[in-house]
């Protein structure tokens, strides 16, 4: 599922370096070493030639001027004698070849070989460069906070970044043009793309029309204000987080696995800053009822190093995951550095052995124990009691368990079996001890002086609402991975600073750009050439936004919305808080109750058996009046044992009816997609059209298949809002031909149709017994409806 | 931030035309042709005889226990009551819950010495489907994926990995490309999803809505060069095409006569193991059925499995000697697979067995392999593996073995990790006929 949307994660920064290579090769400019040489070196040859290395291999060290000059690597007198070109240019087969296929290098394109051998040609300069710093410096950061009011300002701020961009870029090419952004986006553009990207849905007829209507200067902005304060925000925004995050509502065997979604959707509906989101998802401790953040440490098998890959991975924009098992191949990331990181978050409960799910935890179960044996009780009765304490056995909690390096290679002879120190692999050195690893991690992570935090989060905000990152793929942050814009990105990195944080501060500066208001750019860029953003990228919806946007025809106030689940029993978090207090003289009631729920169950399941067999006999006999007799018979019986177990606190029966006119009679599944319980079935729609099944990070998947035109054409959505009783449909009542044929495009497309459009649905309604069925089937069914733009 | 973001794009462009026939494409990422014949590179290892040309993969959801099916133990306490039967394969005996499938146990190979070392579900499952331990930075492909991503599809129609009754955590095609994802069959009587328009709309109201929808469609897409969108055009138009193709009858189970639909049943099982062979008739190269019905025993073990073994034999018999009749089974390997076995011993407080990984049975028949034959023993109480342990990764091997997948070639991931069909897994040699 994860398809190629990591592609090429590993080669990031020489796809980078190689766009400037060839883009600037043509002029007269010389190489510019540490732009265009280093991240070469840095992602091709650090690896094993760097004092990262306890022994660098053959001795070579190409991190410093000094070690680059050594015998024979580099002959500026003829560049093509040069150990360091003839290695990196043998043929794949050759077991020469730099660097080397087997532990996973990259070998070198022809660009890059040029690159080097122009480098080479014009000296090898190094300029001011003396050594790599592996330890890549902290940011200095020391500004008085900035309040949404300034975004109007910093919006402006950003604009004249952008301009100046193009401009010195244009000016290098041929000096012409100035406008260097598509052109500027009508209101009817602007009012779909603006629901999209902040509310996760296209607007209905009535929300567009009131934005079309208004004329007010400033009703764009305050539209922005508007919707990153509502209900719908938070939808779309969980959507995205839980992506990274991996949210599962059925994720979590025994536990209320609801609780850390619930948790999410929270901290975005509250404003919680992000870097304190982060703070309280790495801090996270207690029962998962207590405290929702702890489904962070559920979500990852109980892995400690694979928990760690991934959390660099979402909050610092970095991929570790190779350092688990070695070095790094492309990156000078040793297994140390990768142990050093773990070492931080290796005494979670969760994170280890079977300490997060132990009766350790249960507060009670030492004077249960007393009790069981006081009475001399059946093993029946103890199976039950550990059944009724079992979401207490899963607490996630700080331990002193600690990390020892492996006893074997590939690590470090010196260090094999040793205890690993905590340490950080960039930015500020923190160093903890085992009382206070996790606070110590988290306000490293969270630092405005951390060199990727700020930007990391800055990026994917800024690849949400444009379609691409500054830099790309967003998890290949590095000290070498400069992007094309590096000012605009070094500028936003500042503002979130100075916003402290604030998510929806942030991308209203994005938002209220005129590069975001501009026309999308149309086109895809091309492999091996420099792009300069003039708008955001066109783009195929999300599975989500797809969902959403046709309930948005279906459903009135559909973010109002909310599922009505039936009791959860002993997975509602009211029980849960219960049953930490209770007594154990109290549990051991509850667990009679569970036991004596429990023999009930096995009976009236063995009584469904018998139910469906004399169904079946009633229905082969053709009896209908006996079946019915029969049915009817049944369902008291079901209904009394579905009221006995609610009695009991077990959980059960039937969600509560709709009570609200608007969605009465509609499926209750008609819901915004992030109110639906997951992973969804194989099969939905959302899985369809490429939902993650939050199995690892955004393994979501966009590329398109005959079975989304197969349900888009056919599928139970369309059919029902082509019906006539439809909440689109119902809406169309009482207006005339013309009315109605601008109410149906405005609705689905968000725009009035074209004169040429305007001809085609006019005859069509000369023509068909059923032309506004037609037309809005014409309409959902086009692929403008599944773009963004 | 310029030249990923193409090259990644470039990929999903290819991707997309590629596999704009319902995920079936001819043309490998690097451009490398997918033929008929697998292309198995000569490894100084023994190969084996390529017999089986498709595989029906019938897996058995939530652990199904071993002597109460097919690896009793007659006389002993452990059994609580079952009996075991002979069968058509001398010497070979299997639970009296399974009359039906005992008629065709002459062809069918029994591994009775299956052992993993994972007893949770999803991770047992996981590793019955790709042979990799389960990890949270990494979904690793099913055989499925990896069988059409080798093997390409046998019908350049229809998709090539088909997954009947899948549940939400089935692999799928993991790292590898989408398009290799198993096309997932919700409900095998209805077939095919939203292949057919709605109730009510007739043939006609449909041409004329796709033929105005075109015309609608025609001045976005001109002034839209995006691939993404033409992609979206061409997989529009090969839809109509398939709703109107004779393929589309591959899915349709009530093509097939009475008698047929009788001996398969009307289990959703059943009517999934049907469908199954309708599609490798077709040339689909690998199905998956799951059996929806609850094999996690827990509580009631005889209870229960009296109510799910019925259809499950009548489906394995029917599929056995269906294939077999039309000739089909030479070709098509049938595999059943479980993410473990129940302990043996009886929970006495909830008459149930516990999740058993420690030993457990697997079987498989037809594509080239031995009929009525045992692999491996468990010991006298089923508890333990005594005799020639085989690991999810050794039965899947010799699946992919079967099918002339080269075990050793290296397929990396997006993320520049190697791996290996079935992980280094030994196939089982004397299965081979």
């Amino acid at each position: 599922m994860n398809g190629y949307r990591t592609t090429i994660a590993i080669v990031a920064t020489w796809l980078g370096a190689a766009g400037f290579g060839i883009a600037e090769g043509r002029g007269a400019e010389p190489v510019d070493f540490e732009r265009q040489i280093l991240p070469l070196l840095y992602n091709r040859c650090f690896s094993c030639h760097s004092e990262k290395q306890a022994e660098p291999k053959a001795g070579l060290l190409l991190d410093s001027a000094e070690g680059l000059k050594a015998d024979g690597v580099i002959n500026v007198a003829k560049p093509d004698e040069s150990e360091m070109l003839i290695r990196v240019s043998l043929p794949h087969s050759d077991e020469s070849l730099m660097p080397p296929l087997k532990g996973g290098g990259q070998p070198l394109n022809e660009a890059e070989r040029a690159l080097l051998r122009r480098w080479i040609a014009e000296g090898a300069q190094t300029q001011d460069w003396r050594r790599f710093d592996h330890r890549e410096p902290a940011v200095e950061y020391d500004r008085k906070p900035l309040g949404r009011t300034e975004v109007p300002r910093l919006a402006r701020e950003m604009d004249a970044i952008v301009q100046k961009f193009h401009r010195a870029n244009e000016g290098a090419k041929d000096g012409a043009d100035q406008s260097s952004l598509n052109p500027a986006i009508d209101d009817a553009t602007f009012v779909r793309r603006i629901y999209l990207d902040v509310v996760g849905r296209i607007p209905s007829y009535e929300e567009s029309q009131t934005f079309l209507e208004d004329t007010s200067p400033d009703k764009r902005a305050r539209l922005i204000d508007r919707l990153l304060a509502s209900e719908g925000y938070v939808s779309h925004m969980f959507q995205w987080k839980a992506d990274q995050l991996r949210v599962l509502t059925r994720g979590f065997p025994g536990q209320p696995g609801y609780k850390y979604d619930e948790w999410v959707k929270e901290s975005i509906r509250s404003g919680m800053a992000y870097d304190e989101f982060v703070r309280r998802l790495v801090t996270a401790d207690g029962y998962l009822w207590e405290n929702g953040a702890v489904g962070f440490y559920q979500r990852d098998l109980g892995m400690p190093f694979d928990h760690m890959s991934n959390m660099v991975r979402i909050f610092l924009g970095t991929r570790l995951e190779c350092a688990q098992c070695h070095d790094h191949p492309f990156e000078p990331i040793t297994q140390a550095d990768f142990y050093q990181l773990t070492a931080y978050t290796y005494g979670v409960s969760n994170l280890y052995s079977a300490a997060g799910y132990s009766t350790d935890n249960v507060p009670q179960w030492p004077e249960l124990q007393k009790k069981l044996d006081a009475m001399d009780a059946p093993k029946g009765l103890r199976d039950f009691v550990s059944v009724t304490v079992a979401p207490l056995k899963r607490l996630t909690k700080d331990t002193p368990h600690g990390l020892k390096y492996p006893d074997h290679a590939p690590t470090a002879e010196t260090r094999r079996g040793k205890p690993v120190d905590c340490r950080t692999p960039f930015g500020d050195e923190a160093p903890a001890t085992v009382d206070n690893r996790r606070e110590v991690l988290a306000a490293w992570m969270t630092s405005p002086r951390n060199p990727r935090f700020t930007r990391n989060i800055v990026n994917r905000l800024f690849r949400r609402v444009m379609g691409i990152g500054l830099i790309e793929p967003v998890d290949s942050l590095s000290p070498v991975n400069r992007p094309q814009q590096a000012e605009l990105l070094n500028y936003l990195t500042q503002t979130m600073a100075d916003l402290r944080y604030d998510e929806r501060a942030l991308l209203a500066v994005l938002l209220n750009s005129k590069l975001y208001q501009s026309e999308c750019d149309r086109e895809e860029p091309e492999p091996g050439e420099p792009f300069a953003m003039r708008g955001p990228l066109l783009r195929r919806l999300s599975a989500e936004q797809i969902w959403d946007s046709l309930l948005t025809l279906l459903v009135e106030g559909l973010d109002e919305r909310k599922p009505r689940f039936n009791d959860r029993g002993m997975l509602e978090g009211s029980y849960l808080e219960r049953l930490t207090k209770m007594s154990a003289s109290e549990v051991l009631d509850r667990s009679k109750v569970v036991m004596e729920h429990h023999a009930a169950r096995r009976a009236h399941s063995l009584e469904l058996e018998q139910q469906r067999i004399a169904l079946k006999q009633a229905r082969d006999s053709g009896d209908k009046e006996a079946y019915a007799k029969l049915h009817k018979q049944f369902a008291l019986v079901n209904d009394a044992f579905e009221r006995y177990s609610l009695s009991l606190g077990m959980g059960g029966g039937e969600a509560p009816k709709e009570t609200d006119r608007r969605w009465a009679g509609l499926p209750p599944s008609w819901l915004r997609a992030a109110e639906l319980p997951t992973p969804v079935a194989l099969g939905h729609f959302l899985r369809q059209f490429g939902q993650s099944d939050r199995r690892e990070i955004d393994a979501f998947n966009k590329n398109p298949n005959i079975t989304h035109s197969l349900a888009m054409m056919n599928g139970e959505l369309t059919e029902a809002i082509v019906d006539e009783h439809s909440y689109l449909r119902a809406g169309l009542r009482n207006l005339d031909e013309g009315e109605r044929i601008a109410v149906i495009y405005q609705a689905i497309l968000v725009r009035r149709p074209t004169s040429d459009e305007l001809a085609h649905v006019k005859q069509l309604f000369a023509e068909s017994g059923t032309p506004e069925a037609d037309l809005i089937w014409a309409l959902v069914n086009s692929p403008e409806f599944l773009f963004l733009q | 931030m310029l030249n990923l973001q193409c090259e990644h794009n470039r990929r999903v462009f290819v991707q997309a035309f590629a596999q704009m026939t319902l995920g079936v494409r001819l043309l490998g990422l690097r451009g490398e042709a997918y033929g008929a014949s697998p292309a198995v590179k000569s490894t100084g290892k023994p190969a084996a005889r390529t017999r089986a040309k498709n595989v029906i993969f019938l897996y058995m959801r939530g652990g199904m226990s071993h002597i109460d099916t097919f690896d009793p133990k007659p006389g002993r306490e452990e059994m609580a009551g079952v009996q075991s039967i002979a069968t058509s394969a001398p010497g070979i005996e299997v639970s009296e819950w399974f009359p039906r499938t005992a008629r065709q146990m002459h062809q069918v190979a029994l591994v009775r010495s299956m052992t993993s070392t994972q007893g949770v579900h999803e991770r047992g499952n996981y590793l019955a489907h790709t042979s990799y331990f389960q990890t949270p930075t990494i979904t690793h492909p099913a055989l499925g994926a990896w069988t059409l991503k080798r093997l390409g599809s046998g019908n350049p129609l229809l998709p090539g990995n088909i997954l009947i009754n899948g549940s939400p955590q089935h692999p799928g095609a993991g790292y590898m490309e989408s398009h290799l994802a198993p096309l997932p069959i919700v409900d095998p009587a209805a077939g095919l999803q939203n292949s057919a328009a709605p109730a009510g709309v007739r043939e006609f109201d449909f041409a004329r809505r796709t033929k105005f929808a075109e015309l609608l469609n025609r001045p976005f897409l001109e002034r839209t060069p995006h691939r993404a969108a033409a992609a979206y055009d061409k997989i529009h138009t090969k839809a109509v095409e398939l709703m109107r193709s004779k393929d589309l009858k591959a899915f349709d189970i009530a093509q097939e006569n009475a008698a047929t639909r009788a001996a398969y049943g009307d289990s959703t099982f059943g009517q999934g193991c049907l469908l199954a062979r309708r599609l490798i008739e077709h040339g689909v190269r690998y199905v998956e059925v799951e059996d929806d019905q609850n094999w996690d025993t827990h509580n009631d073990q005889l209870v229960q499995m009296k109510q799910m073994t019925p259809a499950a034999d009548q489906s394995f018999a029917a599929l056995l000697s269906d294939l077999h009749e039309r000739g089909l089974l030479e070709s098509t390997l049938v595999v059943m697979a479980t993410e473990f076995g129940r302990t043996p011993k009886m929970n006495e407080v909830t008459s149930g067995r516990g999740h058993h990984p420690a030993a457990f049975t697997w079987w498989l028949a037809g594509g080239g392999i031995k009929g009525g034959f045992v692999y491996g023993k468990s010991d006298a109480a089923g508890d333990r593996v005594a005799e020639s342990p085989v690991e999810m990764p050794d039965l899947n091997a010799t699946i992919a073995m079967a099918l002339g997948i080269d075990l050793e070639q290296t397929e990396t991931s997006p993320s520049g990790r190697p791996f290996t069909v079935a992980d280094k897994g030994r196939p089982v040699m004397p299965l081979f006929a």
